[in-house]
């Protein structure tokens, strides 16, 4: 019975220790500048601010940022999910020279700091003609998605008997076919889990895009809403408004697929 | 699949095949994350500046020699270290102490488990934002409840005693809902009669833990651990945005220390030798964490 009411009181405190930066951030962007810097701030959301906050964002880029973003984030995706699916498949079912060496080298790339290779990739992206260009800075981001989606994709292909693939073979469809047509939409869930970690990977991304990209027309969201640090131009309330925009679909596709990630990451982690 | 491939049965099934798809994320991988690598490597040699990237004159050990008599090198290995070990201590420890409030059933669970996960599901961008808002000296929230409670104003963000403790805060919020996570997954393979039998033995809720719970769940919270070590190495927006490294550089780990060099001082070199140290930091944690992988799937194999 102690123990219950115990136990009732750590999980309270926990959640609202976790919840409680994400109900300030609603609280912060429905108040008024008024309020957050003399008055004191309301501790609970004022929703009747609501229309004066969506005013305010109007006169943000806030929806070039997001659209900035979401090129970055799929353009991230279908590169780390073509190349992880070939990468996978590999792994998964041939056994060829290098293939150790292979499996090791992908398994180091989810060490590497990005901040190690930003400057020879500023330097490179120079001479490429890839700086200041969205389509640069995915092939940035991939590099870094693609081994989590590679071993993903390889452990759930190695869950998939190999008797399917052969009769395939028998029915004269190449090796690449098999692997579109009848392997990939095997292991859809996991190829969604892979297709979601790459996704918020490239929509979270800072240190290449604040690097890479010195167009502002070009900043996704991050680097917008980093600019707002040490700016009083704009509200604050205005700035957690759309600190929370940025955060809604993240929070909701993590939510709705928080296990597939999990055994994805940890997948990734295992397998050499 | 396009009708001349059909025709040639087994036209992937020689040794060829596997190249086949292997080599385009190689050669990609190649061009986008080894060749800088090297390039980095190789920069930490020159006295490349920023101001001319592509040219810079070999200089030898120059830069290394020149960094391992700077202090600020030790200090910023030892902010790594201190941020590395901190963080997971602190975010797996949470993460443990989360995943066993909320493993067994209870009414709004589902509510709690999703509320848990906030820290981990925001960008790193809009959860420094609040933070910061948070930690303001002047008007923060933190700042009021100090008050409130006889502390006086705390300088959050900008003393050197309470800078890194408030980075661990962030950090713990951020890390322990993905180690609670992944120990919840593992709660389940233990065993609920072997815990029941345990508690009728007497035995309280700590030995319960350590002596049925905790075998089972050790490859996970290892597994957690290593991936929260790696992910301290490399982080890099947190502390970025919320202190700069500073004050004094009392948060300034070594990718942070390397941005700076690079891009506040020009010096690609100096930025250079901080990449390379940082290199060797990852692949340790990295071959610690493959040897340990390897030698848990031979175990597995040979049961």
């Amino acid at each position: 019975m102690v123990m219950g009411v115990l136990r009732y009181i750590l999980i309270i405190t926990l959640v609202v220790m976790a919840g409680f930066p994400v109900y300030w951030m609603a609280t912060t962007a429905l108040s008024t500048n008024a309020e957050l810097f003399s008055t004191g701030q309301v501790r609970w959301p004022q929703l009747q601010n609501l229309p004066a906050l969506i005013g305010e964002l109007s006169k943000i880029p806030i929806g070039r940022w997001l659209f900035n973003s979401g090129v970055i984030a799929a353009g991230t995706t279908i590169v780390s999910l073509v190349l992880g699916s070939l990468m996978g498949y590999a792994l998964s079912r041939f056994r060829f020279r290098g293939r150790g060496i292979a499996g090791f080298l992908l398994f180091m790339t989810q060490v590497l700091p990005e901040a190690l290779i930003v400057v020879p990739l500023y330097a490179m992206f120079i001479t490429m003609g890839l700086l200041n260009n969205l389509g640069g800075l995915v092939l940035a981001n991939a590099g870094f998605s693609l081994p989590v989606s590679a071993f993903i994709l390889k452990s759930a292909m190695d869950a998939i008997p190999y008797e399917i693939e052969e009769s395939a073979a028998i029915d004269n469809c190449p090796r690449f076919g098999i692997l579109t047509m009848i392997v990939l939409p095997l292991i859809m869930p996991s190829v969604a889990a892979a297709g979601v970690i790459s996704f918020f990977a490239g929509w979270n991304e800072f240190l290449f895009a604040t690097t890479f990209l010195l167009d502002r027309s070009l900043w996704p969201t991050s680097v917008g809403l980093a600019s707002f640090i040490g700016q009083y131009e704009t509200p604050l309330s205005t700035v957690m408004g759309a600190a929370l925009i940025f955060s809604i679909p993240a929070i909701a596709f993590f939510l709705l697929v928080q296990r597939k990630i999990v055994a994805g990451l940890t997948a990734g982690a295992v397998k050499g | 699949m396009a009708g001349g491939a059909s025709k040639l049965p087994g036209r992937f099934a020689g040794p060829i095949a596997p190249y086949a798809f292997v080599l385009p994320p190689a050669v990609y991988l190649g061009i986008f994350m080894f060749w800088p690598l090297a390039r980095q490597l190789w920069m930490s040699l020159t006295d490349t500046r920023l101001t001319n990237p592509t040219a810079g004159n070999f200089i030898g050990l120059g830069n290394y020699e020149r960094l391992l008599s700077d202090p600020a090198l030790y200090a910023s290995l030892r902010v790594t270290l201190i941020y590395t070990l901190g963080s997971v201590l602190l975010g797996v420890t949470t993460g443990v102490v989360c995943a066993l409030a909320i493993d067994r059933p209870f009414r709004g669970r589902p509510v709690a488990r999703a509320i848990l996960l906030f820290g981990w599901a925001v960008p790193t961008v809009a959860a420094s934002l609040i933070w910061l808002w948070m930690f303001n000296e002047r008007s923060g929230v933190f700042n009021d409840i100090a008050i409130a409670i006889g502390l006086g104003r705390i300088r959050w963000l900008t003393s050197t005693d309470m800078a890194l403790a408030s980075i661990f805060a962030v950090t713990v919020w951020n890390v322990a809902p993905f180690v609670m996570l992944v120990v919840l997954a593992a709660l389940q393979s233990v065993p609920e009669e072997a815990r029941e039998a345990a508690r009728v033995d007497g035995a309280d809720a700590l030995s319960v833990f350590r002596a049925v719970t905790y075998p089972h769940i050790r490859p996970a919270v290892q597994i957690a651990a290593l991936l929260v070590a790696v992910w301290s190495i490399r982080r890099f927006e947190l502390i970025y945005l919320l202190t700069g490294g500073g004050p004094l550089g009392s948060t300034s780990t070594l990718v942070v220390k390397l941005r700076q060099v690079a891009f506040e001082n020009y010096e690609l070199g100096m930025a250079g030798v901080y990449g390379a140290i940082g290199l060797v930091l990852a692949l340790l944690v990295g071959a610690v964490h493959y040897l340990i992988e390897q030698r848990r799937s031979n175990w597995m194999a040979h049961r």
